[in-house]
């Protein structure tokens, strides 16, 4: 039986997301806000739609999170997702009294919900997921998430015990959440894996989460993500149901094993770190229930948005814009690493990271993150300028050059409004814009003045 | 010279570890050694000329805390002989008397050279900046974490804070000192951050260096400092 105060708190937040839309403003948090403080257990309240997805993890989140709404949208189902929207409790309720009638009762199908780890103990004990995704965990912004044992301990109070997790199989912190929980499917990657063992300098997980033990790697990818085995007590990386076993650039496709069985999927991209997403993905829909064909073709008609993955060329100028969130150390690494591993030899990186916007002016962001960041990628000598924005730049340059990046191949500029005429277009052909993703706007101004300067060159 | 950097594999949440690295760039021709945990420390048996520690996940600070126990008399040792010694972050922590995990309810002793107290709650966080003055070397720096300290630091505190607060809400006095033994809860990489301390700590081990990328770092430091002078500038965020 619904409480009263539920309806007013209903009819509260639908008439400010109302009134927010009416003056062009993006209704994605403040409407739920509103709700939850007329109803604090608002979200417990509203009757779910059928099926509930939380996407979670430190990194990839907001990329597994789309992908998968629009796939299944691709495959017929009503989808309500906070893609354009917060992923703390305000923003789940945000979205999810959007897709509601006044009663409470949803009209669609399905939740895809990107969910902040530290938000998990006010969302999952009112609204639980049927299923829940982890991609990884790991290192995040030290202010908000501190360390990923503080992480793991607030989730595994949250999960609901008969929520089906879906878990990266080469992340031991992830793998290893809510243990008490029974129903758990691994996804993991057998390929490209590194030919030569190299201990990365930053690590969330050195010693066996089990028993403190000395944890031996068959190969490390990144941070704590590979294979592993702990020496002491024989804890080991769990054996992944669901295993991408071919990459194939050429056609631009992967090969997912399970059940017995393979399946090739369109590749929409081929960073490690999003190949693990899809993986991840592919692993729900079938746990879901959907058949190949349904997951081929929505892999088939979809693509990544474009904040967060776009390539354009231009006479002889390669343009990408490539996500970076700034405070995430790690996912700045695998961006940097993405560059540096790019063919080419003459790439410029623009970078529009670092900083937390509206903090600005009042506040001067922690640079603590910058120092744990592999800055050791962007001294490729395939990378000729660097190029960096924003009020930290002194910040970043004196990292940068600490990490062996020579001073004359850094460009400086305080302003978060880059330009493309910082770029030495001259003898960088391939430009990477690496932008935090605040900076959306900002990444695709620098985007279309470099194509500009490109038509001119070839108008010339 | 020797400069040990102690379980640089798990302490160092926020960039902590590059404090070494940019102590590398000063002095190219010293001797780095990084133990692990699992490892018995350098200064064990020979003596270091330098240690550094930083910060680290509460569990592993308890596992610290007993790997240095059984090392308390050699460090005490080490520390009065004047060894230059830094702990940033929680690090600092393990020299204290005792440690109060609120969230586990679990009381630990610490190694006991100051006589203050921790309590760690994992359910309040706390950021924020601070400007203090140590020998008359403005000193800036960043704050995460769960934990405060009580008790008396003021014949032995490391900064005066001018803006920011101290060992806990209130107090100006930030850090503990004993010889060369400094502990403080700014966290990461406090001495890029900070070239002139980095020099000031390195003619703690008698080495007359500039500070490395010394213009960058200078100018970086510079922009900060005018930044956290700037009366508009939140300090508890």
């Amino acid at each position: 039986m619904k409480k009263l105060r539920f309806f007013l708190a209903m009819a509260a937040g639908k008439l400010s997301m109302f009134l927010m839309k009416l003056l062009g403003r993006n209704a994605t948090y403040l409407p739920g806000k509103i709700a939850i403080k007329l109803c604090p257990d608002f979200l417990g309240q509203l009757t779910p739609p059928k099926t509930v997805i939380a996407i979670t993890g430190t990194n990839g989140k907001t990329t597994t999170s789309n992908l998968l709404a629009a796939i299944l949208r691709e495959n017929g189902y009503r989808v309500t997702n906070n893609s354009l929207g917060s992923n703390i409790q305000a923003g789940v309720a945000t979205t999810l009294l959007a897709d509601a009638t006044f009663t409470g009762k949803p009209t669609r199908d399905i939740a895809v919900l990107e969910v902040d780890e530290r938000s998990s103990l006010r969302i999952y004990p009112q609204l639980k997921p049927d299923y829940l995704v982890c991609n990884n965990l790991m290192r995040d912004s030290i202010r908000r998430n501190a360390h990923t044992s503080f992480i793991r301990y607030i989730m595994d109070q949250a999960i609901p015990a008969d929520t089906k997790l879906i878990l990266n199989a080469d992340d031991l912190i992830a793998a290893g959440l809510a243990p008490q929980n029974s129903h758990r499917v691994y996804f993991g990657l057998d390929v490209e894996k590194p030919e030569k063992l190299v201990i990365p300098a930053v690590r969330d997980l050195v010693y066996c989460p089990n028993c403190g033990g000395e944890l031996v790697p068959e190969y490390i990818r990144y941070n704590h993500i590979g294979r592993f085995r702990c020496k002491d007590c024989g804890l080991a990386s769990p054996a992944p149901d669901y295993l991408v076993t071919q990459l194939d650039r050429e056609a631009q496709t992967f090969t997912l094993r399970h059940h017995n069985q393979e399946d090739r999927f369109q590749l929409l991209n081929d960073n490690i770190v999003n190949i693990y997403n899809f993986c991840g993905i592919c692993a729900l829909l079938f746990e879901m229930g959907l058949s190949s064909e349904q997951v081929a073709k929505g892999f088939a008609g979809i693509a990544i948005i474009k904040s967060r993955y776009d390539h354009v060329e231009a006479g002889d100028l390669k343009v990408t814009i490539q996500s970076a969130k700034g405070q995430n150390p790690i996912a700045c690494s695998q961006a940097f690493r993405y560059v540096a591993q790019c063919p080419g030899s003459n790439k410029a990186v623009f970078m529009l990271i670092a900083e937390h916007i509206g903090e600005t002016d009042t506040n001067s962001e922690s640079v603590s993150w910058l120092y744990d960041a592999d800055y050791f990628y962007l001294a490729d000598p395939s990378i000729r300028q660097v190029i960096i924005c924003g009020p930290r730049c002194l910040d970043q340059k004196l990292r940068a050059m600490l990490a062996g990046v020579p001073e004359e191949n850094i460009v400086l500029w305080p302003d978060l409004q880059g330009k493309a005429d910082l770029v030495d277009t001259e003898n960088c052909k391939d430009i990477y814009i690496l932008c935090d993703v605040y900076l959306e706007k900002e990444a695709e101004a620098v985007k279309n003045g470099l194509l500009e300067k490109a038509r001119e060159g070839v108008a010339q | 010279m020797i400069v040990e950097v102690l379980f640089n594999e798990v302490c160092g949440l926020s960039g902590d570890s590059q404090n070494a690295e940019f102590l590398q760039a000063a002095m190219p021709e010293a001797e780095f050694v990084y133990t692990t945990l699992l490892e018995d420390p350098r200064f064990v048996h020979e003596d270091v000329d330098m240690l550094l520690m930083g910060s680290m996940e509460e569990g592993i600070q308890r596992r610290v805390l007993e790997k240095l126990r059984s090392h308390k008399a050699r460090l005490l040792e080490l520390i009065d002989r004047g060894v230059p010694f830094l702990a940033t972050g929680n690090a600092g922590e393990i020299f204290l008397k005792d440690i109060h995990y609120i969230t586990e309810g679990i009381q630990v002793s610490g190694l006991g050279f100051f006589d203050l107290q921790v309590k760690t709650d994992l359910f309040n966080r706390y950021n924020a900046k601070v400007l203090g003055t140590l020998d008359g070397i403005e000193i800036v720096g960043y704050r995460s974490q769960f934990s405060f300290w009580y008790g008396d630091n003021s014949q032995n505190y490391f900064l005066k804070c001018d803006r920011g607060e101290g060992i806990h809400k209130g107090s100006k006095l930030e850090g503990v000192r004993r010889n060369n033994l400094i502990c403080t809860q700014i966290l990461g990489p406090i001495l890029p951050l900070n070239p002139l301390f980095c020099e000031y700590f390195l003619r703690l081990a008698g080495v007359d260096a500039p500070a490395p990328f010394r213009d960058a770092a200078m100018e970086a430091y510079a922009l900060r400092l005018k930044e956290f002078k700037d009366p508009k500038m939140l300090f508890n965020v």
